[in-house]
């Protein structure tokens, strides 16, 4: 039942996945992190109405399962982006958006409601004594975030953003729903090939688990080399 | 599109998906006893096992898991010599149970290990064993520290039985897919989004639980700092 041949065929085309994954992975990483900066900093500053809509936000996005926001966006964002095209006058066909990019906005939408809150945390750990001795040296608020919020900040954010960056790479695996070539709807095409299901599918267990090591592994390393 | 016929039919639907979230809910549960007892004890071999399991646990999708349970339990269960009994229905609440142990490890540690060392010290000076410790004097401020990280794990597991029906358990996903095809697939966007509401209310119902456990709580709460409830999601 169990084949230990097919293990190594499989290996090399699993690992043909593992660029694209990481670079779509990557990408949602950073777009998710601008708008969840964005909303933390809403969150901080405590800017009314804006406040009470990023909370609206978080609560949606939080209660609601991936899967069901990745099909929501699969089906409603050709006319809305159809619709939006539309108002300035360009005549786009938003059923020609490649699938690829309707994931990507999907799980933008979905993380950067949980980055709000890495980033809210980091700025929350920062000590207000600091910028009371800045203000007293003079700084401005600009120079204050620059060079004494911001370094501690993100040396803060460091291990929460790894884990999101894992959290991103597993939840690329909801998108062979709708029909985008990550690790795992590779591995399952490769089973589908041959047969051997089980084997495919322990070795993307083995890929993942190796990603996640390296992807701790380094951030460890940055953050005891950032930290003050 | 008929929301007063849609809705009764995913709600029939209900009792699989919740039936598949409480047995993962009880085993998960048990199974991160298990495992955290492994993990902060430190016995050799076993502890290795147990943070093993646990990073394939959190590093890898709950989808694959699922993948990995329905293929991998009739080899188990051929190897243990009994009558296959592995239906998709099955092979979801293994999946899930394991996936669910091993992410509420992961809160259960941290609050085990924020209870104040002193204590710890405290009980082992005065010749309690690590059962008596944990029932007595860690157990009960570790919970408090658990719950916030407790309900969060348990919204996951909910969102995460979204997941089934790709292994071929009918459940509400499956059902609602059922129920669009039979319109023609005219109404996918609208029968997506009252799935949405619909999980929305059961995450609500469980996070309004944990929340009435936490406020009667609150007058319990050790005055350690808190342990940080995982923020992120799993998926």
């Amino acid at each position: 039942m169990f084949d230990s041949e097919v293990l190594l065929p499989d290996l090399w085309d699993i690992l043909g996945a593992v660029p694209v994954t990481l670079a779509m992975a990557l990408g949602i990483f950073v777009f998710s992190t601008m708008i969840g900066s964005l909303f933390a900093m809403v969150e901080y500053r405590r800017i009314p109405l804006l406040r009470e809509l990023v909370v609206a936000y978080k609560v949606i996005f939080k209660g609601v399962p991936m899967v069901i926001v990745i099909f929501l966006a699969y089906y409603g964002l050709p006319p809305t982006s159809r619709f939006l095209t539309s108002l300035v006058g360009i005549d786009y066909n938003g059923h020609s958006t490649p699938n690829w990019i309707t994931l990507i906005v999907a799980l933008t939408l979905c993380v950067s409601a949980f980055q709000a809150e890495v980033v809210k945390g980091a700025l929350n750990s920062f000590d207000n004594g600091q910028a009371e001795a800045a203000y007293s040296l003079g700084y401005r608020k600009t120079q204050l975030f620059r060079r004494v919020m911001l370094p501690q900040v993100i040396v803060a954010a460091i291990p929460d953003l790894a884990n999101s960056i894992m959290v991103i790479m597993k939840a690329l695996s909801l998108g062979f729903a709708i029909e985008v070539v990550d690790i795992f709807a590779q591995s399952q095409l490769t089973a589908a090939l041959n047969f051997y299901y089980l084997e495919a599918f322990l070795i993307a267990v083995f890929v993942y688990m190796v990603i996640a090591y390296i992807v701790t592994f380094v951030a460890d390393r940055l953050e005891r080399s950032l930290r003050v | 599109m008929d929301l007063s016929i849609m809705i009764p039919e995913l709600l029939s639907a209900l009792p699989l998906t919740l039936a598949i979230t409480f047995t993962a809910m009880i085993a998960g549960f048990l199974l991160a006893l298990v495992t955290t007892t492994f993990r902060v004890r430190r016995i050799p071999v076993v502890s290795q096992f147990a943070d093993f399991y646990v990073s394939y646990a959190r590093s890898v999708p709950v989808v694959l898991q699922l993948f990995v349970a329905f293929y991998g339990l009739p080899l188990v269960v051929a190897l243990l010599d009994v009558e296959d009994f592995v239906s998709p229905n099955v092979a979801a609440m293994v999946g899930l149970s394991l996936y669910h142990g091993g992410y509420l490890s992961e809160v259960l540690r941290p609050a085990y290990l924020a209870v104040e060392r002193g204590q710890h010290d405290a009980a082992d000076s005065l010749g309690y064993s690590f059962l008596q410790k944990l029932v007595r004097v860690v157990g009960p401020q570790a919970v408090h520290i658990a719950l916030p990280g407790y309900g969060n794990a348990i919204i996951y597991l909910i969102h995460n039985v979204a997941l089934v029906m790709y292994i071929g358990a009918a459940d509400v996903m499956a059902t609602a897919h059922l129920v669009m095809e039979r319109d023609y697939n005219q109404y996918q966007f609208e029968t997506y989004l009252v799935l949405a509401v619909i999980y929305s209310l059961l995450c609500l119902v469980a996070w309004s639980i944990v929340r009435f456990f936490e406020k009667r709580n609150a007058r319990f709460a050790p005055n350690t700092a808190r342990a940080k409830a995982t923020v992120m999601p799993s998926v």
